[in-house]
């Protein structure tokens, strides 16, 4: 009787060991510094690392969680489609997401769909990750100009400190963007020195928000540049219900910013 | 009813800011001056001919007054680089587009008077300002800010955006928003039973509104009980269709006689 080949080759634990730890330790020596820092992987974020890594900007995006994606794989309500308003549309056809018009100047797609392409887009332009990684502090040079950030495993800030003695590590690049949504993290750091004043979202709802979201991305501190609704929470704007379509319009502006001051560089 | 006669402008000038959605401010002014017989005239963009570094200061002083948490008193901080910035693209585009920043209206009220010759303020001029931008007052029942469709005075303000924001819409619409449906699919849902953004009926509705600041001048009191009268002070989206397009008439016997006795000293 034959015998039954086997479907994979044999590979030793410590060979498994030793391809991630060295995939790991080289792709993250090489990330230590970087042209950008994007602390939060939600859409914001995806769509500026997206979008400057597809012309060349070395990029790194830190996501606490062990998932990227943030809330775009489910809309309103736990729901999992996703609604973006004219033109966020424009968006989804470039990164090849399907998606049906559900009204006039709305459309909706598959939130799964939708966020699995993006974060493909990410890794396709060259982004890199470091997920389950928790922003910790901001690195600050000359002027106060945010230059990297201080980081932590997710799984340190889950346990008390009496019994953790991890220290952060610090990595450092260019610019730092800020799209870690509602609680706008880096900011609050810079707040914390004096440096910045957040103003926390207005908790009035007004439908066209959206808009304001957009205009207000930028630099908000030399160095640092805020995207989707970290926006909101450093001038004070009106939350927004669930579309989408301007955290990654304000991720495609942000970038444009990024792009404007690395050519002034 | 020599007081009347003090208090009826010898016109009224209607300015404007931001893109008012196709809002009809011609026939705006032609009805009340048909309702009045007090001319009008159309002076265009509050910020037309500012010099540069008025721009800049009425842009700080615009970054300043946002009503940040609507459930506190209003606090003046210090507005960011960015907010600055904002409002300058703003004041220099005459028909931006972006709303959605909820301003403290009478200081929002006190910005506009200050671009106002002196001239024209007083009970003998009438100026109007319709704006695309959303203000609101602070309500000392219960103690929060609430977005206002117009706030009457030296000028009076008329928010195009506050039509569709301040009175209620019906409060299943709520609800079901609160549920997580689309706000557009809502609005399919409600057509008809609000005023939106851009709406046709806007001019109409408006028309009220402006005749609401002209009363302001003449008595004092821009409003009235009477929920079939155009000056009737609507909190419900319903009631403000009600008042303005399908009321028994359109000003109650007592306003209709005060507008008979204007329309005869205007003459």
């Amino acid at each position: 009787m034959a015998e039954k080949k086997q479907i994979f080759k044999p590979v030793s634990e410590k060979e498994v060991t030793r391809a991630i730890v060295d995939g790991f330790a080289r792709q993250f020596i090489e990330y230590v510094e970087s042209d950008c820092l994007i602390i939060g992987g939600g859409p914001s974020g995806l769509m500026v690392g997206r979008d400057i890594a597809l012309k060349g900007v070395k990029t790194l995006i830190v996501e606490r969680n062990n998932y990227i994606g943030g809330g775009f794989w489910i809309g309103g309500y736990l729901m999992n489609k996703v609604t973006v308003r004219e033109p966020g549309q424009e968006i989804l056809e470039e990164l090849g997401i399907p998606y049906e018009k559900a009204v006039e100047g709305l459309y909706v797609a598959d939130g799964p769909h939708a966020c699995s392409k993006l974060i493909a887009a990410a890794c396709d332009a060259g982004v890199k990750f470091a997920n389950m990684t928790m922003f910790d502090d901001v690195v600050l040079r000359q002027g106060n100009r945010v230059s990297g950030a201080v980081v932590n495993w997710t799984p340190v800030n889950a346990l008390p400190r009496e019994i953790t003695c991890v220290d952060p590590i610090a990595l450092e690049s260019k610019f730092v963007v800020d799209s870690t949504g509602h609680d706008a993290c880096v900011l609050k750091k810079l707040e914390e020195r004096g440096l910045f004043k957040t103003a926390g979202y207005g908790a009035m709802w007004v439908e066209q928000s959206e808009d304001l979201v957009v205009e207000h991305t930028g630099e908000a501190h030399p160095g640092l540049i805020v995207t989707g609704m970290a926006v909101a929470t450093a001038y004070g704007l009106p939350r927004m219900g669930p579309t989408f379509g301007a955290m990654l319009l304000s991720g495609r502006k942000g970038a444009q910013v990024i792009l404007e001051k690395m050519k002034k560089k | 009813m020599s007081d009347l006669t003090e208090r009826i402008p010898a016109s009224f000038e209607l300015y404007e800011e931001g893109d008012l959605g196709g809002l009809d401010l011609k026939g705006l002014g032609l009805y009340c001056e048909e309702k009045t017989s007090i001319p009008f005239s159309l002076l265009g963009n509050i910020y037309d001919g500012l010099p540069e570094e008025k721009i800049e200061a009425v842009a700080r002083e615009l970054a300043k007054i946002k009503v940040r948490d609507p459930g506190k008193e209003f606090d003046s901080g210090t507005p960011l680089q960015a907010e600055r910035d904002y409002e300058e693209r703003r004041i220099r585009g005459p028909r931006w587009r972006i709303i959605g920043i909820l301003y403290e209206g009478i200081f929002y009220q006190k910005i506009i008077r200050d671009l106002l010759p002196e001239s024209k303020l007083g009970s003998r001029n009438c100026t109007i300002l319709f704006t695309n931008q959303l203000f609101g007052t602070w309500d000392q029942d219960d103690l929060r800010y609430h977005a206002r469709v117009s706030l009457y005075g030296f000028p009076h303000l008329i928010s195009t955006s506050g039509l569709v924001e301040a009175p209620a819409k019906p409060k299943e619409f709520y609800f079901k928003k609160q549920m997580g449906q689309s706000l557009e699919l809502l609005k399919e849902e409600y057509r008809g039973r609000f005023i939106d953004h851009n709406d046709k009926r806007m001019t109409e509705v408006l028309k009220g509104y402006a005749m609401q600041a002209l009363f302001y001048q003449f008595t004092g009191d821009p409003f009235c009980e009477d929920r079939d009268c155009r000056l009737f002070n609507s909190h419900w989206q319903e009631e403000v269709l009600h008042s303005q397009l399908d009321g028994r008439y359109e000003f109650c016997p007592r306003h209709e006689a005060i507008l008979k006795e204007v329309k005869e000293r205007s003459m």
